[in-house]
């Protein structure tokens, strides 16, 4: 198209002008709904973080509440009021362990398991005698 | 060619149009833009920008098991705008009332007064609040205090200021505060404050000390520690809408609260309420002026309890009265008390790490004078009566606690040399101790000695310790000769749990020899035995050793025969130790037997109690055979 026309030219401008509106009126709109989702996503991050903020509020009361309750002297007065009659274990009752309590059970276990022989048991192995 | 789809004419003027429209929002544009751009700016700024502060947590005091001796909790400061109540919401003021666990009549009277008369001017008749009537019957209107109320600037037509915030509770928990503001009740808000709990309440009290309303650790580890506790304050900057509340989007910049770190202690919170169940006891028996209690690791220097006589709840610190602020003290490093015969130790491990004497070595304690660099001193009498007191060896000397016997032990030292291990044991100077405003003591150099102090330091007249040295001291021979600094503090963890610091032992110096501390630990056993002065403090199997002390106090300028000082200072088992305990009680004369506080009769028998208790809970094994043996024959079965 040649543009030697005075209307051709206004023409073209105006075409462009419209393009030039609606192009910019989009990238506009697209700017404004991404501000929106921002802010959306901002909002909810504060909410999330204002919920954070709460949850822990709770979970520090709720640790000094625990905290309190295992008082020593709140637990004797529980102890008091249920008439539960826990008392301290007496001297007598304490068995000192000089070995590893962990081996010393486990040998307790095995010696219940095994009888008293200490585990020194007939066993027999059918497999290995019909080879 | 096309002629295009409008006229010349239309074109035109759709195109100026168009052109006149962006030129004006270009001409609007720049002076909002340019020329007004300054005072928009400052404007907008002044009204939108803002700074929210972000508090950091303070991090928690825990014990050497991890319980939470003080933490940072969340309450809040709930009041009424009593200019916004609605009548409608007066059905609901009960359960406010039960929920706030305040009488309804008084809830009522602070919503009922909407204002406040001018201070200066006498009340008149008719400047009665708005609501006058008063349904609980209650005949005054409340005045709230300055603090607890905010009014508005300008007064009314009555001369009157109307209240806009007056305080109702300002320990509302937060979910008590989620029921409250359940109920919807227009004008009743309250301020988030962070507020340090105590949730042992006393335990502790004098070591922890307290942060005080207005967020500055006061005393105790609180202060102590508060560089690493109080963490660091974060922000962002940002803007806010029409209603005041954060447009989130438009955050700027933003740093991080840093929440503080937890410092973890080596008290152990049960080792503490022992110590502090018996000096309850103690208390209540006694009923002395003061009395403090001391358990330590002897090996490592580290305090595992520390307790006072009287005490104070951390979370009511400031409802202590005045004329028993002295609760607060800790006195286990803030009194001073002459140690007595506890302090016979000195001289006696002196002596034998100089190789003067042996445990063998025989003395004369059948005189009342001796001399002394050419001149004659009195000696103190005896408290125990010797069969044969021109044959006193030194194990007697300890055990029976012979004033004469430690004064010639310090005689065989010299003046400088005794005063040189004294200073090594400690006296006269800091432990280090972090907490409670710890003195020095008193021990004047022998450059200030009388003639008879080197008979009377012995035996721990004419000296002041605090509780917490004389521990240190008996420390010393429990460790093996090392002086060590007493600790409180072991480690420091960040807000996620991580290790930052760990406290190590910290050895002062060396005293006295280990053969030396070995030796005088075998002979201490005997004063808790039969043959001793505190058999009341032997745990059979045990190897207890200890030294009792009964010291006259000084009222008045004298020393008085009815105000005694009893202690009991050891450890054990004695040739391992594990544990040293402190007992000292001041003044429990006038309900001891015979009206006497000794030792012996007021001190050795919590050591024990201490002790016994200690042995279950830290698993401490006997150390002779014979126990083994019993243990071994019942097999392992509870009777």
């Amino acid at each position: 198209m040649k543009i030697s026309s005075t209307h051709g030219l206004a023409n073209q401008l105006l075409i462009y002008t419209l393009i030039l509106i609606g192009g910019g009126g989009s990238l506009g709109l697209s700017a404004v709904w991404m501000r929106h989702q921002i802010s959306l996503t901002a909002n909810a991050t504060k909410v999330l973080e204002a919920r954070i903020a709460d949850v822990e509020r709770r979970v520090s009361e709720t640790t000094t509440a625990i905290e309190t309750e295992s008082d020593p002297n709140v637990l004797l007065q529980r102890n008091a009021e249920w008439h539960l009659g826990l008392v301290p274990p007496g001297q007598a009752q304490i068995v000192h362990i000089g070995e590893d309590p962990v081996r010393r059970l486990a040998a307790k276990r095995n010696r219940a398991l095994l009888g008293e022989t200490g585990g020194v048991v007939a066993v027999a192995f059918p497999l290995a005698l019909q080879r | 060619m096309s002629k295009g789809f409008a006229s010349n004419y239309r074109i035109v003027l759709l195109a100026v149009g168009i052109v006149g429209c962006f030129g004006a929002l270009g001409a609007r544009l720049v002076f909002l833009h340019v020329i007004d751009r300054d005072e928009l700016v400052r404007v907008i700024d002044k009204a939108r920008r803002q700074i929210i502060v972000e508090s950091a947590r303070r991090g928690d005091i825990l014990d050497a098991r991890g319980n939470i001796l003080a933490t940072s909790r969340s309450l809040i400061v709930l009041g009424v705008d009593p200019q916004s109540l609605r009548p409608g919401d007066e059905k609901k003021w009960p359960q406010l009332a039960e929920l706030l666990g305040m009488p309804l009549s008084d809830l009522a009277r602070v919503f009922y007064t909407k204002t406040r008369a001018p201070a200066a001017a006498a009340p008149k008749p008719d400047a009665a609040p708005l609501f006058t009537f008063n349904p609980s019957g209650a005949a005054k209107p409340a005045t709230p205090d300055d603090d607890d109320t905010e009014f508005d600037d300008t007064p009314n037509e009555n001369g009157e200021r109307p209240i806009r915030w007056a305080k109702l509770s300002e320990n509302v928990a937060e979910s008590t505060y989620a029921k409250i503001q359940a109920l919807d009740l227009k004008g009743v808000y309250g301020a988030r404050v962070y507020r340090r709990a105590y949730p042992h309440n006393s335990l502790a009290a004098h070591i922890i000390g307290y942060v005080n309303k207005a967020g500055e650790p006061a005393v105790g580890l609180e202060r102590y520690a508060d560089f690493y506790l109080h963490g660091r304050d974060g922000w962002r900057e940002g803007e806010r809408d029409g209603k005041g509340r954060e447009v989130a989007q438009f955050r700027t910049r933003e740093v991080p609260a840093a929440d503080g770190y937890s410092v973890m202690l080596s008290i152990d919170s049960t080792v503490q309420h022992i110590i502090e169940a018996e000096l309850e006891a103690i208390a209540q028996k006694y009923q002395p002026e003061k009395a403090t209690i001391i358990v330590s690791d002897p090996r490592t220097g580290f305090i595992l309890a520390l307790a006072n006589y009287p005490t104070f709840d951390l979370n009511d610190y400031n409802k202590v009265p005045k004329d028993e602020q002295g609760a607060m003290r800790n006195i286990a490093v803030a009194d001073m008390y002459e140690p007595g015969s506890c302090f016979k130790i000195v001289a006696a491990s002196g002596a034998l790490n100089e190789n003067l004497v042996t445990p063998s070595t025989i003395f004369d304690c059948s005189f009342d004078r001796i001399d002394y660099k050419g001149k004659s001193r009195s000696l103190a009498r005896e408290d125990h009566h010797f069969a044969d007191p021109q044959h006193v060896p030194l194990t007697q000397v300890l055990s029976y606690s012979s004033n004469r016997g430690a004064a010639q032990l310090a005689m065989l030292l010299g003046d400088e040399r005794f005063y040189d291990y004294a200073r090594a044991f400690g006296f006269g100077q800091l432990t280090g101790f972090p907490v409670g405003g710890e003195i020095d003591g008193s021990m004047a150099p022998p450059s200030k000695w009388d003639g008879l102090t080197i008979t009377r330091m012995p035996m721990g007249h004419s000296i002041a310790a605090t509780p917490l040295q004389m521990q240190m001291a008996m420390g010393v021979i429990a460790s093996g000769g090392f002086l060590l600094r007493p600790q409180l503090i072991r480690e420091i963890r960040d807000a996620s749990g991580e290790l930052v610091y760990r406290y190590d032992t910290v050895v002062k110096h060396r005293v006295i020899s280990e053969q030396t501390a070995r030796t005088m630990a075998r002979l201490l056993t005997g004063v808790a035995s039969n043959e001793g002065t505190a058999p009341e403090a032997a745990i059979p199997n045990y190897e207890v050793a200890g030294k009792t002390g009964t010291t006259q106090k000084i009222i008045n300028g004298r020393y008085s025969e009815h105000h005694h000082v009893a202690s009991f200072i050891g450890f054990f088992p004695a040739s391992r130790p594990r544990i040293a305990i402190s007992v000292i009680v001041d003044d429990a004369d006038a309900h001891a037997l015979n009206g006497v506080a000794y030792g012996a009769k007021i001190a050795a028998p919590s050591f024990k109690h201490i002790g016994e208790q200690l042995i279950q809970y830290l698993d401490i094994k006997p150390v002779y055979a014979a126990a083994g043996a019993t243990n071994l024959v019942m097999g392992g079965v509870r009777p």
